[in-house]
């Protein structure tokens, strides 16, 4: 085994204790509040996102290809992706307050990643050679990472809103960002995924064309394109409800919270199915 | 190696007081010295020959005295007789007094800068009232080295109890309750925008509370002309509406704060859910703060409305009450912290010039006996000579220094005056 497998071996395993480890120190900061867990939590999660570039680059070392060739490669990045935003968020906002629930999802997002890895099922494919295909799956993961992004927040939305309404003041009241803060974050990040999806639809819906012309049987019936398109109509459905203010925050809140659930099941039913990402037949003029 | 701790030592000090634990209001409100009063109380605190120092901390809540006694006898009776017995003799009666001497009282003082004695546990307000008394003590100069350091120190347990613990947080009143709740749905209570339906008490203070916290947005509205034109003497820059219009000042509202005597609702659930249509997508907030109730309890079902009563604020104070309990202990370590160091402080004072004099006595023994022995040794050996009876005595004085500054662990403390017989410190020089 080459040391580089042997890297990738022991990050599938160290990842997710990271992240975990880091999920424990922001749940400790969100329950006790202590100093201490202050101090570990923010260095915590940015040794798990240093680690994770080290095993992404060394996936694309290793794999010649962008790091998407399966399910588990797909969520690894997406999980990656949420921790670079939430870091992100909390560096600005100066707020460590939602972040056990959201290092939370990136271990859970890790976990599966570290379960589903079949790394001989990993598609050596010429698709994610190309530059075009690559830029597709790239918006297609920084959307699911933000459709992430919003079901942590919906979920803490509709927790806080249930205290709020029903004058509990429980475990979340105090120590949450406001309500409306809670919707903006999510809505803002429902838009973020809404719109990378759509330039992911599109560039997926250029690329199978050029690759498989007209005969949209070959392609068109890719388990993992429905999937999306589904998703694509779901989101924007919700966006736009929200947008004519039919929809208010609760409705788009359960939305994104059922909506991720729906994605993760299906990405995990794809796994166990299909075996990659894209069960695509030949292109045009292969055999 | 860190140094242990200083053994503690009793400080000079006395405290003779009542607060609303021991004493009902009729009795507390007769002994409460303000203004001129609390100046002339020190003045003659100060002219007993029994009390060296003073110092008056008199609230709504508790008069306490502390002085530096010149002498332990006389000294209590002395503080009894002019700041409680003489206004109040049936004060003197059991359990409407406290008295607390040396660090007792010292603590003491801690605790009430930190808040843990007031009647809302953790209220703020009176560690400014502490600063108020040690600075009045020290404009009358009634209050010297000992008690100025003791205030000093309880300001600063004060001052780490609230920023290092959570003991002032949460609201623990109604109308800051209201504002916890506008931030923890909004954010910015500035951008909020109110409206107080009814301009009796109940409204002014609500409307002063969320002034207080920065509301700038506030619009009143009443069913009385006459009484909102006095409301608006008190709060000259709140906008009024008429009270005919309020369902229309609802619909573009964050925050709805109703306080009226009115006998039925005056906000029914329709009136809510047809504002709500109005601004579907923004959250409304509705304080009740009348009894009968002022809102029509169904209006919490419209989608997006938050409805609170006064049960439920009630609730939500207790919450924070329970949650500043939970810091006690934590304050406390803070206040034994304090008391160590106020402690230490205290036995330098005692303890550091006897020191320097055991050292000087003691160099001055060791040059005079260096001096006439060096001529029996050669002179390349002087410097060694000099350098090993400069360790001896170094050695010698190390421990008895540290007793002495109650550094070696142990509870009991030396009487200052055996070391300064034992040492004959008292000599003048030669």
């Amino acid at each position: 085994m080459s040391s580089l497998e042997t890297f990738l071996s022991a990050a599938i395993i160290l990842l997710p204790l990271t992240y975990l480890l880091a999920a424990l120190a922001y749940g400790w900061l969100f329950f006790a509040g202590t100093e201490r867990a202050k101090r570990l939590s923010t260095p915590l999660l940015l040794t798990g996102l240093f680690l994770h570039v080290a095993f992404l680059a060394a996936l694309t070392l290793h794999w010649a290809q962008f790091p998407a060739g399966d399910v588990s490669q797909a969520l690894s990045v997406v999980a990656f992706a949420v921790g670079l935003t939430y870091l992100l968020v909390e560096w600005r906002g100066r707020d460590r307050s939602t972040g056990f629930w959201i290092v939370s999802v990136i271990f859970f997002i890790q976990l599966l990643s570290s379960m589903l890895r079949q790394p001989e099922a990993v598609a050596q494919s010429a698709l994610l050679k190309n530059a075009i295909f690559a830029a597709h799956a790239f918006l297609a993961l920084v959307a699911y990472a933000a459709f992430v992004m919003a079901a942590a927040y919906g979920f803490l939305f509709l927790r806080l809103y249930r205290e709020l309404k029903s004058g509990l003041f429980a475990l979340f009241y105090g120590k949450l960002p406001p309500l409306a803060a809670l919707e903006r974050m999510m809505a803002g990040a429902l838009h973020i995924g809404w719109l990378a999806l759509t330039g992911a639809v599109a560039i997926g819906i250029f690329n199978g064309y050029q690759r498989y012309g007209e005969s949209g049987e070959s392609w068109v019936a890719d388990p993992m394109i429905l999937l999306t398109l589904a998703t694509w109509s779901l989101y924007g459905l919700a966006l736009l409800l929200r947008r004519t203010q039919q929809w208010q925050g609760r409705q788009t809140a359960i939305v994104s919270v059922a909506g991720l659930c729906a994605i993760l099941l299906s990405l995990v039913a794809v796994n166990f199915l299909v075996g990659n990402f894209h069960s695509l037949g030949p292109a045009t003029g292969q055999t | 190696m860190p140094a242990a701790p200083a053994s503690r030592q009793d400080l000079p000090l006395l405290l003779v007081g009542t607060d609303h634990r021991c004493a009902p209001l009729e009795l507390r409100e007769r002994v409460s010295y303000a203004g001129e009063a609390a100046e002339e109380l020190l003045v003659h605190l100060l002219a007993r020959p029994e009390l060296g120092e003073a110092v008056l901390l008199s609230t709504c809540n508790r008069t306490e005295v502390y002085v530096k006694p010149r002498q332990d006898e006389g000294s209590y009776q002395a503080v009894l007789e002019l700041a409680f017995s003489s206004r109040v003799p049936e004060i003197t009666e059991e359990g409407r007094l406290y008295v607390k001497r040396g660090l007792e009282a010292a603590r003491h003082l801690m605790g009430v800068a930190s808040g843990l004695q007031s009647m809302v546990l953790g209220e703020p307000e009176i560690h400014g009232q502490v600063k108020q008394a040690a600075t009045l003590a020290d404009a009358v100069g009634t209050s010297g080295t000992l008690l100025r350091k003791m205030f000093q120190a309880a300001l600063k347990a004060g001052s780490r109890a609230r920023t290092e613990t959570a003991i002032t947080g949460g609201a623990v009143s109604l109308g800051y309750a209201t504002v916890e709740l506008v931030k923890a749905i909004f954010k910015h209570i500035e951008a909020t925008r109110i409206l107080v339906i009814g301009a009796g008490e109940t409204g002014r203070l609500a409307t002063r509370n969320l002034l207080d916290k920065g509301a700038q947005r506030i619009t009143v509205t009443n069913r009385s002309a006459d009484r909102l034109a006095d409301f608006l003497k008190e709060f000259p820059a709140v906008d009024t509406v008429d009270f005919d219009q309020r369902n229309s000042a609802i619909t573009v509202s964050d925050l709805v704060v109703v306080t009226t005597g009115a006998s039925e609702p005056v906000v029914t659930a329709a009136d809510v859910r047809s504002a709500m249509g109005r601004r579907p997508g923004h959250p409304l907030l509705l304080v009740d703060l009348g009894v009968p109730r002022n809102i029509e309890p169904a209006a919490s079902r419209t989608e997006n409305v938050f409805l609170h009563d006064i049960d439920s604020l009630e609730k939500l104070i207790q919450r924070n009450l329970k949650r500043r309990r939970e810091e006690i202990p934590q304050v406390e370590e803070i206040l034994e912290q304090e008391l160590d160091h106020l402690n230490g402080w205290f036995r330098g004072l005692e303890a550091e010039p006897l020191i320097a004099r055991l050292q000087k006595q003691a160099e001055k023994v060791r040059r005079q006996e260096l001096q006439s022995a060096l001529g029996n040794f050669p002179p390349e050996t002087h410097d060694q000579l000099d350098r090993l009876t400069r360790a001896l005595v170094r050695k010698i004085l190390h421990h008895p220094s540290m007793r002495l500054r109650g550094r070696d662990g142990r509870d009991t403390l030396p009487h200052l005056d055996l070391v300064r017989e034992l040492f004959k410190l008292d000599d003048e020089d030669e």
